[in-house]
Formats: structure tokens, C-alpha cells, sequence
């Protein structure tokens, strides 16, 4: 009797994403004199090194640009190299450098980036605002390419994915700047998340919007699987993980 | 001329070098002529003469960062190291919009290199040799 569970292939297609690539590369190697100002600077922000955050931000980002690159190895050469796609990157890898700009500014002035709306850094806060839903954005666009071979179950976990991630990112991140802080509630003692630093005490905004960006990695694992009830399956089960820890935080308490 | 006079007249020619460097794609060999020689060397004359001039009566030294401090009591020595920094980061400058041209990097990306460069030196370097192992994988000149 022959197996019937088909190891699930994995077959490339092609190379990363040339533009992908590189600005992965960029923002991994820019990492480094951020984290010598990380060791050397003893400003604090908000209890926290005031080169923590363009350093988190530029991990989340690099990991985010290098998970697309690699997702577009799965699709046939050229499928984002047409002259529309190059500029779309293009603008996206702009609002990338932007993001990056604006918090490394913020940090090095020692003062805050989201939810400071003094003065001129409102302005500059709400084009952060533009350009974080710009390069979310780029997610859902690469989305429709690999749904088309939804056939695949790995293609069709991947279009689930990405659709996620900028549909939830925009729900949660867009609640999240229409307010004044991260927190819903006040902490008291401080209680955090080792490694990410979000509040294990109240409210904070920041978990939800964590696993609602990382429905591109969480749904595509299940696609691994081989199984299209998987995905859809998983997609479903980390939809109403992310809402429910966005319920949570709105009601100013820690998920877990 | 004092040495006040001097950094007056010194900041305009720099810039002008890097106005050629932002400009340099109408006319690279121009920009090249002016960027990577004339301006630098000029500076460099500058810089040789005040060092052969002020050098011996200046105090401090080389061997510890309060003696490099001592150095730049002096307005003549410091002019110097003014004048050593708009040199070779021009210089440095050029090349990157050299090896730019010659490696298909677009100017659009070599510009804010250019500028970082311009301001804070090794920063626009660091910039500039990222960008170009980014997108051509090379780091050697």
C-alpha cells in the first residue's frame, strides 16, 4: 500500500527578489553602528536604551522584506519585475527608509517617534502613519500572484498570509496610532514580556499587532503541512488568537 | 590671513566640490577633476602649510585623547584638522560617485550617501558601502 500523505514539495522557482534582497541586506547591515550606539549610549526612553527601538524595528523590518524575497522564490522569474512592480517596490523600500529615518532621528534626539505630535513630529508621525500602511501594503499586493496557483497548498497559505497581515496589521496598528499610547491602562510594576517588552499587566497593543504582522509566517507553516484544511484551519485559529488578544488589550488586560 | 578668515573661505570651496558631486552625472569627468583633485589638493596645500607653520609651538601629541584635545587649544591646529576632514571626506566623496557611475548604481541612491558623506564623513561610507554591497555584492574597491 503507497503512502497517502505526499510529502509536501517545495520547489523554487526562482531567485529572491532582487530589490527585496538588497534592502534586506541594507537594513541588516545598518543594524550594526545602531547597535554600537546601543552599547555605548545610556539614554533611556520610557525605561527602555533609546536605540532599542530602531533596532527592533529594524529586525521586524529586515524580517519582514526578507520573508517577501524569499516568498517570491516560489513563483516563477520576473513575476515582480515588470517596470510597474519595480516602482511599486521602489516606493515601498522608500517608505521602509523613512520609517527607519524618522525613529533613528527620534532616538538619537533622545525623544519619542510614535504618538509624538508636537510640533513639527506630527507631521512626521502621520507620514510614518502613510508609509507603515504603504510597505503593509506591499503584502496584500504580492498576495493575488500567489493565489492564483492556490492550487498549491503552500501558494494558497502564503496569499492567506499575506492578506492577513495587512488586514489585521491595519485593523490592529490603525487602532493602536488613533490613540495616545501603546498602553491601555497604567502600569503599576512594570511586569513585562521578556525579549519583547510588552506589558504583562495591562493593555498593550503592541502583542496583537506582533501576531496580526506575523500571520505571513504563521498561516504559510501550515502550508508546509501539505493539507489545504490546514491552512485554512490555521488561518482561521490565528485570526481569532490575534482579535482575541486585541480584545483583550483594549479591555487593558494581558492576554496570557 | 587668520585662521578665522581662512575657515570662512575654506567651507564655500568644499561645497562647491559637493555641489559638483551632486551634479556630477551632466559632466562626471568634470566633477571628477574637481572632487577627487583640484579642491582636495587645495586644501591639502592649506593643511601642509598651517601644520608645517604651527605644528612645533602647538602642545599635545598623538598618544592619548587628552594630548589630541591639547592639540586643538590651538585655533591654527584645529583649522588644520577642518581642513583635513573637507579634504579627504571630498575625496572620499568622489570616489563614491565614481565607483557609483562604474558599478550601474543609480544616483538617486548615491545621493543621500553623498550627503551623509558631506556631514558626518565615515557615516556617508558606512552608507555608501552598505548601498553597494546591497546591490552589487562588492565591498573591495
Amino acid at each position: 500500500m503507497t503512502a497517502v500523505f505526499a510529502a509536501p514539495r517545495l520547489t523554487l522557482a526562482s531567485a529572491p527578489n532582487r530589490q527585496l534582497f538588497a534592502v534586506t541586506l541594507a537594513i541588516m547591515l545598518s543594524a550594526l553602528p545602531i547597535i554600537v550606539a546601543l552599547a555605548l549610549d545610556d539614554r533611556v526612553f520610557q525605561d527602555d536604551n533609546v536605540w532599542l527601538k530602531p533596532l527592533k524595528f529594524q529586525v521586524a523590518l529586515c524580517i519582514y522584506t526578507g520573508t517577501l524575497a524569499a516568498f517570491a522564490m516560489l513563483l516563477p522569474e520576473d513575476s515582480f519585475a515588470s517596470r510597474r512592480w519595480r516602482v511599486w517596490i521602489g516606493v515601498v523600500i522608500a517608505a521602509i527608509g523613512y520609517e527607519l529615518i524618522w525613529i533613528g532621528t527620534a532616538a538619537a534626539l533622545g525623544t519619542g517617534s510614535h504618538f509624538h505630535v508636537e510640533g513639527i513630529w506630527g507631521l512626521l508621525y502621520g507620514l510614518a502613519g502613510a508609509s507603515a500602511v504603504t510597505l503593509t501594503a506591499l503584502a496584500a499586493t504580492m498576495a493575488p500572484a500567489f493565489w492564483r496557483l492556490r492550487s498549491n497548498p503552500l501558494h494558497l497559505s502564503i496569499a492567506v498570509g499575506l492578506a492577513l497581515t495587512f488586514a489585521l496589521t491595519v485593523l490592529v496598528a490603525g487602532t493602536m496610532s488613533s490613540r495616545t499610547g501603546h498602553y491601555i491602562g497604567t502600569p503599576i510594576t512594570g511586569a513585562r514580556f521578556p525579549v519583547f517588552g510588552w506589558s504583562a499587566e495591562v493593555g498593550d497593543l503592541r502583542l496583537p499587532h506582533f501576531l496580526a504582522t506575523h500571520a505571513m509566517h504563521a498561516v504559510p507553516l501550515a502550508g508546509l503541512t501539505g493539507s489545504r484544511s490546514a491552512v485554512w484551519v490555521t488561518a482561521a485559529g490565528f485570526t481569532a488568537l490575534t482579535l482575541w488578544c486585541f480584545a483583550c488589550a483594549l479591555q487593558g488586560l494581558p492576554p496570557f | 590671513m587668520t585662521p578665522d578668515q581662512l575657515f570662512q573661505l575654506s567651507s564655500p570651496i568644499a561645497l562647491l566640490g559637493w555641489i559638483a558631486l551632486a551634479a556630477s552625472p551632466l559632466a562626471p569627468r568634470a566633477a571628477q577633476i574637481v572632487s577627487a583633485a583640484a579642491i582636495p589638493l587645495l586644501l591639502s596645500v592649506a593643511y601642509s602649510g598651517l601644520v608645517l607653520a604651527f605644528w612645533a609651538g602647538t602642545p599635545g601629541g598623538f598618544s592619548s585623547l587628552p594630548e589630541v584635545q591639547a592639540l586643538f587649544t590651538n585655533p591654527q591646529i584645529a583649522l588644520a584638522g577642518w581642513l583635513h576632514y573637507l579634504a579627504f571626506d571630498l575625496f572620499v566623496g568622489a570616489w563614491e560617485a565614481r565607483t557609483a557611475r562604474a558599478e550601474g548604481i543609480s544616483h538617486w541612491l548615491l545621493l543621500p550617501c553623498l550627503a551623509l558623506t558631506f556631514l558626518f564623513g565615515p557615516a556617508g561610507f558606512l552608507a555608501f558601502a552598505i548601498l553597494r554591497f546591497s546591490l552589487v555584492g562588492k565591498i573591495l574597491p
